[in-house]
Formats: C-alpha cells, structure tokens, sequence
C-alpha cells in the first residue's frame, strides 16, 4: 500500500517539479532543456508503469482537509492507472518526439513545462477519488490545453483555436462542478466511493440533474456534438501536443467520466440514450466532416471526434469495457498517426494535403508507420483497432437500439473511406511538386517506432486489463475478457465490418474514377466544412457575452475614488440588510 | 460622565475610521492616499487592543497588533517607494491623472 | 476622563492630517497622530505595542514619507476630488453609523488593568505568524531596494530620447 502512496506523489509531483525546473532554465539553453524535459518524462512513464503493478480498489493517499473540502483521495484503481499510465508514457513519446520535431523553435522552456504540468495533472484527474480534486484537475488541464494551442501567440489563427477550447471545455466544466456541487449537498460528501455506493438513495430529479451535468462536461471535453467545433480548431498547436492532448488524454477525459460514473447513473431515465444518442450522432457527422476536409490535421481531428463517439455509444449501451479497451488502442494509434502526420507536415512544411504527394518515395520510414496507424483506424484484423472497435460494436448489436448500430456500422464505412483518402493523397498521389523530403529525424523514429509496436502487439493485454477491472473496481460488475473470448467476440461481428470497411474503401477509389460524382456533393462538403453550423452558433454566443462585458466595462473606472466608494456602497448595503435582518 | 473607557475608545475608532474612509474617498495625491491608509491602519490596531482588553486577552491583542504594524510599515515602504518612481517617470501623483495616462 | 482627552486629541490630528493641504503638513500631523496612539496604549496596558508605534509610526514612517516627499516634488494639492464632498460625508457617515450601530451595543465591559501586560505570546502561540512577519520584513526591504534603484540608474524618459535625436 505504501508503494503505491509513493508512486502516486511521484508521478504527479515529478512532472510538476519538472515543469518548475524547465521555467527556471534559460530559453538559450535549449539543448539542456531537451534533455531535461526528456528526462523528467521517462522517469514519469517509468512510474506509471510501475504503478500498474500495484492497483487497488482502495484509497492509497488521503488528505483529510477538514469539513470544506472533504478528504482528498487518491485510489489507484483500473481506470486511473491505465489512463495515467497512457498519459505518462504516450507523454513521454512525445517529448521525445518534441526533440526533433520543436528543435530551433523559441520559449521552449514555457512548451516544455507545461506539457509537464499537464502530464501531471492528467494523472491526477484521473486518479482522484474526490470529486472536487477531480475538477481541480479538470481545470489544470484545461489551461495547459488552452496555452499549448495558443503557443505560437503571433498566429491569430492559434489564439483563436485556443480561446475557443478553452471556452467550450470551461462551459463543460461549469456542468462538472454543478454536478459535483448537487452530489455533496445531497450526501455531505464528494467521495467518488460513497456516491456511487449511495446513489441509488439520492432523490430522482437531483440523480438526473447530476447525469446530465456530468453528460454535459463530458460532451464537451470529449468534443461530442453538438460541442466538437473546438476539436478541429485546436489543430493549430505543435502537433506533439496534438498527438499527447488532443488524442490520447484530455479529450479522454470525458469518456473516463462517464465510464467512471456509470453505475450511478445507468438508472436514470433517459440517460443512456441521450448518452448514445450523442456518441453516435458525432460518430457520423465528424465521419462526413472528416471526408471532405483538406488540411492533414483536420482529417484526424475529426477521425478523433468520430472514434470518441464510438467510446461513449459504447458506454451507453452498457459496454463499459468494450469503451476503455476502445480508449486505450485509439489513444495508441492516434498518437501514432498524430506524430507519423507531425513528421510529414514538419518536412513539408504545410498542412494542407492538396500539396501533398507522392511522399511514400522520399519518407518510407513515416509511410510505413502511418499506414499501420490508418489500418489500426479502420479495423483491419491483427491491429489492436480491430478489436476493441468490434467489441464495441458487439456490445451494441447485443443491447442497444438498432438505429444506433447501424449508424455506427455506417460510420466504420466512413471511417474506410476518409483514412484511405487521407493516406492516397499524402503518400501515393502524383507528386506536385519534385522535391525530395526528409525522412523522420531519429528522436522521431524512436517514438513512432514503439507506438507502431504498441498498435501492433497491445491488445495482447486486454486480459490482464480486464483482471485488473475487476478487481479493482467493485461498482462496476465488469466482465473483463481473456484472448480466446476476445477471438470469439470480434470475430462474430467480423464479417459484417469488414465487409463494410472494403466496401468504403472500393467506393472511394470508384468515386476517384467520376471525378464529377463527387463534386455533385460540393454543398455539403461547404457545409461540412462550416461545421454544419454549430460554430456559427457559438461565435454568436460568445459575441453577445463579450459585448455585454464590454458594456459593463463602463463601472471600472481604474480610479481610486470610485473604487472606494464602490467598496462603501457595498459595504453600507451589507450592513442595512444585517441590521434589518436583525430586527 | 458615565462613560466607560472603552465605549469612548470605540467612539475614537470609529471616528478614524470615517476619516480614514473619507481621505480615501476623497484625495487625489498619492502620497496622501498613502497617509490615509495609516491612519486606518491605525484604527485598525486600536481596535484590536480595545477589544482585547474587554475580553481580558491583552497579549494577544498586542501580538496582533503587532503583526499588524509591522505589515503596515512595509505597505507603507513599498507605497512610497512606488509612489517616488511614479513621479520621477511619469510627473504626477495626481491618481486621476495617471489612470487616464494609461491610455 | 484621560481617555476622552486622549482620543478627542486623536482624532483631531487625523482630521488635520487628511485636510492638511501641503504634503510634509500632512505627515507632521501623523506623526502626531502616532504620537498620541501610542500614549493611549501605554495606558491601556500594552506597553510594548505603545514603544513600538511610537517607534515606528512616529520614527521609521515619518522618516520615510519625509524621503519620499523630498524625492518627490511638495506640490500643495488643491485639486478637488471626483467623488463630490457632500456625498463623500454622507457615505462615510452612514457606512460609519451602521458600523457603530452594529458593533458598539456589544462594545464591552472593562477590566481594568494595572501596569503593562507580558507579551510572551509572540513567540509561543503565534510562532508561525512572526516567521512570517520576518520574511515580511525582508521582502518588503528587497522591494524597496530594487524599486528605488531603478531610479538611480536610468536618467527620466525625456532626456534619454533627446539625447537620440540629437
């Protein structure tokens, strides 16, 4: 039990000093802070592995911070040492990926610490078993998130990309709060233990109240329709961190909360299928999006919307496990394809694909592993894709509602279609233009290497993923799977997918052929491209508030006096309702 | 007059106070800002002493009091010394006058 | 009897030190103000506290705000404020007349104390207040220091850019 106290003051504590360290260390020095943060890095994926050893269902550390706050706990069980072991290692690849891929770029020393502060706050979003300390989290994360998109400040486009993240994910954790706040008034507590021991206790409005809070941030910090405008947006922040935060954790960390939460409320009414609902609406609509999107980027930013869509369909229809499985070979191949694009666009120098091409001569090492990503995307039996997605659709055919299933059936097509457009027209196009690229720098080679083999060999640890489920977490009534269930699971519904995903991938390469076809289906691809709206909305929405802080902007005076006479006003007003209260 | 000492030294504190209040309301230059800022300070410090001393507490009341001071005496060094750089760079320690030069 | 001369004395030095309309007027008027505080606290019985404000209040500030008023130009002020007076006194009357209203009806017995008090508690039960107090003090010099530094190094803005354009 101490072992795991230990490590979990560790794999927090070390990233954040390491973030300190890196502040301290002059922007000149770049070579020292590329060993450094490299260092903290490893040692931080080190002891997550280390603590996936020892997982439990109890609480390792506790904080007892009297009658306000409760007691801070952190309880190192499946889902938080999985998703912390996720965070520290696919972070740890990405810093060293960041060697090569930032080399020559300024303020390293900001970059660096926080992608150390976020790696820390991750594992401690994810291993708190405190409410309000899980939001404390959630916050940390956010800023990190908002200031690593925004790094190159003297892009507009950036700034913007990051203020909007920023806006949606704090909109959403408004609904944690609110949820966390309901739950500690009903029960005197924000243990995560009790409430879902206790749950079913809790009067039916406030229960439903404190499901949809939780569907609300969770939609919004997994970029789900109709919030997932900010996802594509924030694809102009260095594409490591793409790779670490926007595909792999913090985008996570919404479908951790539902499945963290579902015991508690899978009895709401209601709740479940506004749960699929969201999962496979985004599923299909970031599928279209993603088909007719130009910019490399794009095209898994949308890819990542869609898949998250398939976790939280999956924790809807009650595949709690299928949904983690799912969580744990995406964050995997889609850092891989993250980082495989990152080396594409950092030689190229663009995103854009339609100036693309041709690159499988020049760049075999980064062909090679973006293809095993696209495979693993796709479905394609042997990649750990293959089977987590057909568990998820096992778990959906077998419970959930059919319109649901077959929407995510089209979406596995969708799926096909828009990563072999995306690999022919970056690597097998005719070249536009006869310049010979850069293959993958060596730091980079190192990362994508080991992510290819973790897409390549990880789901061999389903099983014991799935022991360690049980065991440690006793709301859940999971039912993990050995190898031969998982054969005989995934290859049920195989047939059928795959069939699917060849017919996307002949459909795509016949509609090359009548060119014309396609450009019958230029007004949606313009739509699409608007985001079917829903940016509009919200860049009206966020217009209007600003505006009405501009006009009460006029009370701000700056001038001593009045700010005085404010505080005395306030002052007075407080004092004449004591005294009327009073009598 | 059948006064306690201690109404009357609450009449005082209070009277401070509203001067206080009003030197911050109604002043213009830095400095005197800064001179009415102690003068609340001071209140500040008789009104904990008189109400230790009705409680019977006096040495916490002065221990208190005396943290108070010494907080006090650093405002009033950091004010100053800010308050001199504003009139050496800018000109004045008109307040209203230097919020509008930030613009 | 003493008390009622002691604080009508107060606080007719604080009025004087508000209204006074050169600057060094005003501070001559706080240290008087500082003076009779720390008569009032002797009396009252807490000697320590009444040799340190009159130490401090009356030596170490008078001396500063005299430093930094003969660092700084001794404009009188006779600018009137933005605040207009009449609602200034009535807002100062009412916040301090609900205060009072508040607070003096619980006001408090005497006890009446004869002699100064020992202060050993500075030390024992509020050990972690006066580190804090120390670094207080310290960072509060280090401030000051480099906040006046500034000033000795770089010559005022205006000669700096005529000295370019020459």
């Amino acid at each position: 039990m101490t072992m795991s106290r230990w490590l979990i003051v560790l794999i927090i504590g070390v990233p954040w000093l390491g973030a300190v360290v890196l502040r301290l260390v002059d922007d000149r020095r770049a070579r020292l802070q590329h060993f450094l943060a490299a260092a903290f890095a490893c040692i931080t994926g080190a002891v997550s592995v280390a603590l996936l050893f020892s997982s439990s269902g109890e609480a390792a550390l506790s904080l007892p911070l009297g009658e306000v706050f409760g007691t801070f706990t952190f309880v190192p069980d499946a889902f938080g040492v999985s998703l912390s072991a996720i965070a520290a290692v696919i972070g740890c690849l990405a810093v060293i990926f960041s060697v090569d891929y930032m080399q020559g770029e300024a303020q390293l020393g900001r970059y660096y610490s926080f992608i150390l502060l976020f790696i820390g706050a991750m594992a401690g979003l994810v291993l708190s078993g405190n409410l309000l300390l899980l939001f404390f989290f959630w916050e940390i994360t956010a800023l990190c998130s908002y200031v690593l998109i925004s790094f190159y400040n003297d892009d507009p486009n950036a700034v913007k990309g990051g203020l909007q993240a920023l806006i949606v994910t704090q909109l959403g954790g408004v609904g944690l709060l609110a949820g966390a706040l309901i739950i500690q008034a009903n029960l005197g507590t924000y243990q995560i233990s009790t409430f879902l021991a206790e749950a079913h206790t809790l009067p039916a409005g406030v229960l439903s109240l404190a499901a949809f809070g939780c569907l609300f941030a969770a939609a919004a910090k997994s970029a789900q329709a109709p919030f997932h405008y900010w996802l594509p947006g924030a694809m102009e922040a260095p594409t490591p961190v793409t790779a670490l935060i926007h595909a792999a954790t913090m985008v996570n960390a919404g479908v951790y909360l539902l499945a963290r939460f579902y015991p508690a409320f899978e009895a709401v009414p209601g709740w479940k299928t506004a749960v699929v609902t969201v999962g496979s609406v985004t599923a299909l609509i970031a599928g279209i999006m993603a088909i007719t999107a130009v910019d490399l980027k794009r095209v898994l930013a949308y890819s990542t919307v869609s898949q998250l869509g398939y976790m939280v369909y999956a924790i809807g229809v009650g595949g709690v496990f299928a949904s983690q499985f799912h969580l744990f070979s995406h964050a995997i191949f889609k850092a891989l394809l993250f980082l495989a694009a990152g080396t594409v666009i950092h030689s190229v120098g663009t995103r854009d694909m339609r100036q693309m091409g041709g690159l499988g001569r020049s760049m075999p090492y980064a062909r090679a592993v973006f293809i095993v990503g696209s495979l693993a995307l796709t479905g394609i039996p042997i990649f750990n894709g293959f089977w987590s997605k057909e568990l998820v659709l096992e778990s959906g055919a077998a419970v959930g509602p059919s319109w649901a299933y077959i929407i995510m059936l089209l979406g596995a097509g969708l799926t096909a279609i828009y990563t072999i457009r995306m690999v022919w027209m970056v690597f097998y196009k005719p070249a536009a233009s006869e310049e010979h690229y850069h293959d993958a720098a060596p730091y980079m080679r190192v990362s994508l290497g080991v992510l290819a083999a973790g897409v390549v060999v990880g789901w061999l640890l389903v099983g014991p993923l799935g022991r360690m489920m049980e065991r440690t977490l006793p709301y859940h009534h999971l039912h993990g799977l050995t190898l031969p269930e998982l054969f005989a699971e995934a290859f049920r519904g195989a047939p059928l997918t795959l069939a699917i995903v060849f017919a996307g991938f002949v459909l795509y390469l016949a509609l090359r052929r009548f060119a014309a076809l396609w450009d019958r289906f230029d007004w949606l691809a313009r739509f699409a491209d608007m985001d079917f709206g829903f940016s509009w909305i919200s860049d009206r929405f966020a217009g209007a508030v600003q505006g009405i802080a501009e006009g009460a902007r006029v009370t701000q005076t700056g001038q001593l006096n009045w700010n005085i006479f404010g505080l005395v006003l306030g002052l007075i007003v407080i004092l004449a309702v004591l005294i009327v209260g009073a009598a | 007059m059948s006064l306690s000492p201690v109404t009357v030294i609450w009449v005082g504190v209070f009277c401070l106070f509203g001067i206080g209040l009003y030197g911050l309301l109604a002043v213009r230059n830095l400095i005197k800002v800064i001179v009415a800022l102690q003068i609340l300070v001071k209140m500040a410090m008789l009104a904990l002493v008189a109400a230790s001393y009705s409680v019977d507490k006096l040495a916490l009341g002065q221990s208190l009091a005396v943290m108070v001071m010494v907080a006090d005496t650093i405002v009033a060094v950091i004010g100053l010394a800010l308050a001199v750089q504003v009139q050496q760079r800018l000109g004045t320690l008109d307040i209203v006058e230097l919020s509008r030069l930030r613009k | 009897m003493l008390y009622v001369v002691l604080i009508l004395g107060l606080v007719i030095c604080a009025i004087f030190a508000v209204r006074a309309k050169q600057m060094l007027t005003a501070v001559l008027w706080l240290i008087g103000t500082s003076a009779v505080l720390s008569v009032l606290f002797y009396i009252m019985g807490a000697c320590r506290l009444a040799v340190i404000e009159l130490s401090v209040g009356a030596g170490l500030i008078a001396v500063l705000f005299v430093f930094a008023i003969s660092i700084a130009s001794d404009e009188p002020v006779t600018l009137s404020s933005l605040v207009p007076r009449p609602l200034a006194w009535v807002f100062v009357v009412l916040a301090v007349g609900f205060t009072a209203w508040r607070v003096l009806p619980t006001g408090g017995s005497m006890v009446p104390v004869n002699g100064c008090v020992e202060s050993t508690v500075l030390w024992h039960e509020r050990s972690l207040d006066t580190l804090i107090q120390v670094f207080l003090i310290f960072a509060g010099v280090i401030g000051m220091l480099g906040l006046l530094s500034g000033s000795r190094k770089r010559p005022p803005v205006g000669l700096e850019a005529e000295g370019d354009e020459l």
